[in-house]
């Protein structure tokens, strides 16, 4: 048997360059080790076996992706480069926007990131060559795969995956209304919030973390977002905040954050200042210390 | 026997998604030249108006990746002027900063990409592992190798300390003599000589007629960088700062190429002088400042040429109308003029020597 050789085939379908210009610099830098898969980069998508689709598919390239989809030979891989590829992400409002890709032809890898990192490129186009291989075989897409490039060491600066200390937020909706690509929403629930972070919508801006005026959602240097595409939907950071029983009035309310009260009230211990009492509470009490 | 050739709009010797019909005579000398546009619009000047002045902050880096601190740097210049907020210097100086960066990694990814369509693949790959530099940089001071997220209202969302300002004399130490020799290499190139110098000629008229913009018209002896013509921010206020750019009178896909060289060179000198002095004091003057009603234009100097950004506010959160005019818009009429006369096989090359953006020019 024939050792099969990924055939490369890049289409951008209106990305902003981002991610075009790193597939280049994947490409053609040693240090990320593509070469190490094989891949041959062709000239002609006929002879391509793995397309790397950049961009959120713009209205004027659809029919274009279409016409060069049906010269390929099956079976052939699809991997998605970028959030826009995943979810159109910042753009997805947009009338001229036709996407995301996998409305239109089948996406066995997404790449989240905006651009990703080379790395995550690399490691998208390793799990492509691994899918390629299965489907050549006559199998179909695998549901996992284990991780094949293993060096994932970002800078501690590198905004990667967004996260949040659920005990900081207050639901203050700051971040939701900052976040250019619609990656945040936060939802009232009987007993306090669900705070979501869409990571495949996300493009890694860190406007969340800079306006949140708790600190509760920060970035991480975690950029692990090369996955099958039956990741798409499930690749969200879930947090639920929830509201405290007041001991005075067994009202529910939502207690200060401990990362302002940090701010505000530097020589105590915060722990202490914070007792469970809700704020018209702790106002009836307030006032009877002064004034009864 | 005149031919019709096309070229894209997917094409993997080309970056961006561009579409050409051309007419060549037997010879292969391009007679005729259609250039159809618009498979990287996606709205954005409609965007614009749907989202809050801070998610425009992060929309007008996508616009384009390689200007990508550009347009955000422009659009809160225009924000600015109309809020009449002045920016802290050390916020202009981190601006700046960012700014030079961005042009050095963004020339170099044109030269890179310029050697690969002259089949000079070690050139290709040495100018690229420079480029690394800039990346990595990025990356450790800004957290993303391509956008890099630097400018809020009123200033940016960064700050440097010594251990940073270390990093960054360090990492422009060590690139700069690579970019010399790079240079150099180039310079003493006889195929990538022999397939840039004399084609794609922009005349001097021509260049001035066509207006273009950034390294085509100081390729063509037409200086007119906005950084010393109407400088801004930090430019203008330590005019030292202004580059002393190279022109060529040649006009040709070679002149172009040693322009952004001489541009580079200029960048890391600018950034140097910046880090040596960086005024103190805050970033920033306020995290969400008020925008009243109003109307601006400003104009700056990315990597490609002059930039310019309208805005119009009416005292809401979101602008009511913002749009801007790009190097590229300019440059890619002077295509027909380079192109017209040579050869097919040197299409791909003339056009990656405007440097084109097409997603800042269809946005
Ligand atoms: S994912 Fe981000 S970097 Fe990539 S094309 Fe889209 S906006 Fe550009
Ligand atoms: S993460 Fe921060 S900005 Fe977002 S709701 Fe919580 S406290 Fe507010
Ligand atoms: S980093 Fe935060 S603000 Fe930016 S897109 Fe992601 S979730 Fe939204």
């Amino acid at each position: 048997m024939s050792e099969i050789i990924p055939k490369v085939f890049r289409i951008n379908t209106g990305s902003c360059n981002g991610c075009d210009v790193e597939f280049v610099a994947t490409a053609f830098v040693d240090k990320f080790h593509i070469e190490s898969l094989g891949v041959e980069l062709v000239e002609d998508v006929k002879d391509s076996n793995l397309l790397v689709i950049t961009g959120p598919l713009t209205a004027k390239s659809e029919p274009f992706l279409k016409k060069y989809l049906n010269q390929m030979k099956k079976p052939f891989v699809v991997v998605g480069v970028g959030t826009c590829s995943v979810s159109c992400g910042i753009f997805r409002d947009s009338y001229a926007i036709n996407g995301p890709l996998d409305k239109f032809v089948e996406v066995d890898v997404n790449v989240a990131g905006c651009p990703p990192r080379p790395q995550s490129i690399a490691e998208g186009i390793a799990k492509g060559v691994k899918v390629l291989n299965q489907k050549m075989h006559g199998e179909v897409t695998p549901k996992k795969i284990d991780t094949i490039f293993q060096d994932f060491s970002a800078p501690q600066t590198f905004r990667g995956k967004m996260a949040l200390h659920e005990g900081m937020c207050t639901g203050c909706r700051t971040c939701e209304t900052v976040c250019p690509s619609t990656a945040i929403k936060i939802s009232k629930t009987d007993d306090g919030f669900t705070h979501n972070i869409w990571h495949n919508s996300c493009c890694y801006c860190g406007n969340c973390a800079y306006f949140c005026p708790t600190g509760a959602i920060h970035s991480t240097n975690n950029f692990d977002t090369a996955k099958l595409s039956n990741h798409k939907y499930t690749d969200i950071n879930i947090a639920h905040i929830e509201y405290e029983t007041c001991t005075k009035c067994q009202e529910k309310f939502m207690p200060p954050s401990r990362g302002l009260l940090g701010k505000a009230y530097v020589h105590d211990d915060v722990n202490k200042l914070n007792a469970k009492i809700c704020p018209s509470c702790r106002k009836e009490a307030n006032f009877k210390r002064m004034y009864a | 026997m005149s031919e019709k050739i096309t070229i894209g709009p997917f094409n993997p010797e080309l970056e961006e998604s561009v579409y050409f019909k051309l007419v060549v005579d037997e010879n292969r000398v391009v007679e005729e030249v259609e250039l159809i546009n618009g498979f990287i619009h996606r709205g954005m000047e409609s965007l614009a108006t749907k989202k809050n002045f801070m998610q425009n902050l992060i929309l007008t880096e996508r616009v384009c990746s390689l200007c990508s601190n550009n347009h955000p740097f422009t659009y809160s210049l225009a924000v600015e002027k109309i809020a009449g907020v002045e920016v802290p210097l050390r916020g202009e100086a981190l601006r700046v900063i960012a700014d030079e960066v961005k042009r050095v990694a963004s020339d170099l990814f044109n030269l890179s990409m310029l050697t690969h369509l002259a089949h000079r693949h070690d050139l290709m790959k040495e100018t690229l592992e420079i480029r690394e530099y800039m990346q990595d940089l990025k990356e450790t001071i800004w957290g993303n190798r391509m956008d890099m997220s630097v400018n809020i209202l009123t200033g940016t969302k960064y700050n440097l300390n010594d251990e940073k300002v270390t990093f960054i004399l360090k990492t422009l130490n060590e690139a700069e003599p690579r970019i010399k020799a790079l240079q150099k290499a180039y310079q003493n190139d006889a195929v990538f000589k022999d397939k840039t110098v004399g084609v794609g000629i922009l005349p001097y008229e021509d260049a001035l007629e066509i207006g273009v913009t950034g390294p085509v018209a100081r390729g063509s002896g037409v200086n007119n960088d906005v950084r010393v013509k109407a400088p801004y921010s930090l430019y203008a206020l330590r005019p030292s700062l202004q580059p002393k750019v190279t022109t060529y009178e040649e006009g040709d896909v070679y002149a172009r190429a040693m322009v952004r060289f001489g541009d580079i060179i200029e960048a890391i000198r600018i950034i140097r002088d910046v880090v040596a002095d960086l005024p103190e004091g805050d970033t920033y003057l306020e995290k969400r400042p008020h925008i009243p009603a109003g109307e601006a234009v400003v104009r700056t100097e990315a990597p490609r040429g002059e930039l310019i950004y309208y805005l119009k506010t009416d005292g809401s959160q979101k602008p009511v109308r913002m749009r801007w005019k790009v190097p590229t818009y300019s440059n890619w009429e002077a295509l027909k003029v380079m192109i017209k006369g040579d050869k097919v096989d040197n299409v791909t090359m003339i056009l990656n020597s405007i440097d084109p953006c097409i997603s800042c020019t269809e946005r």
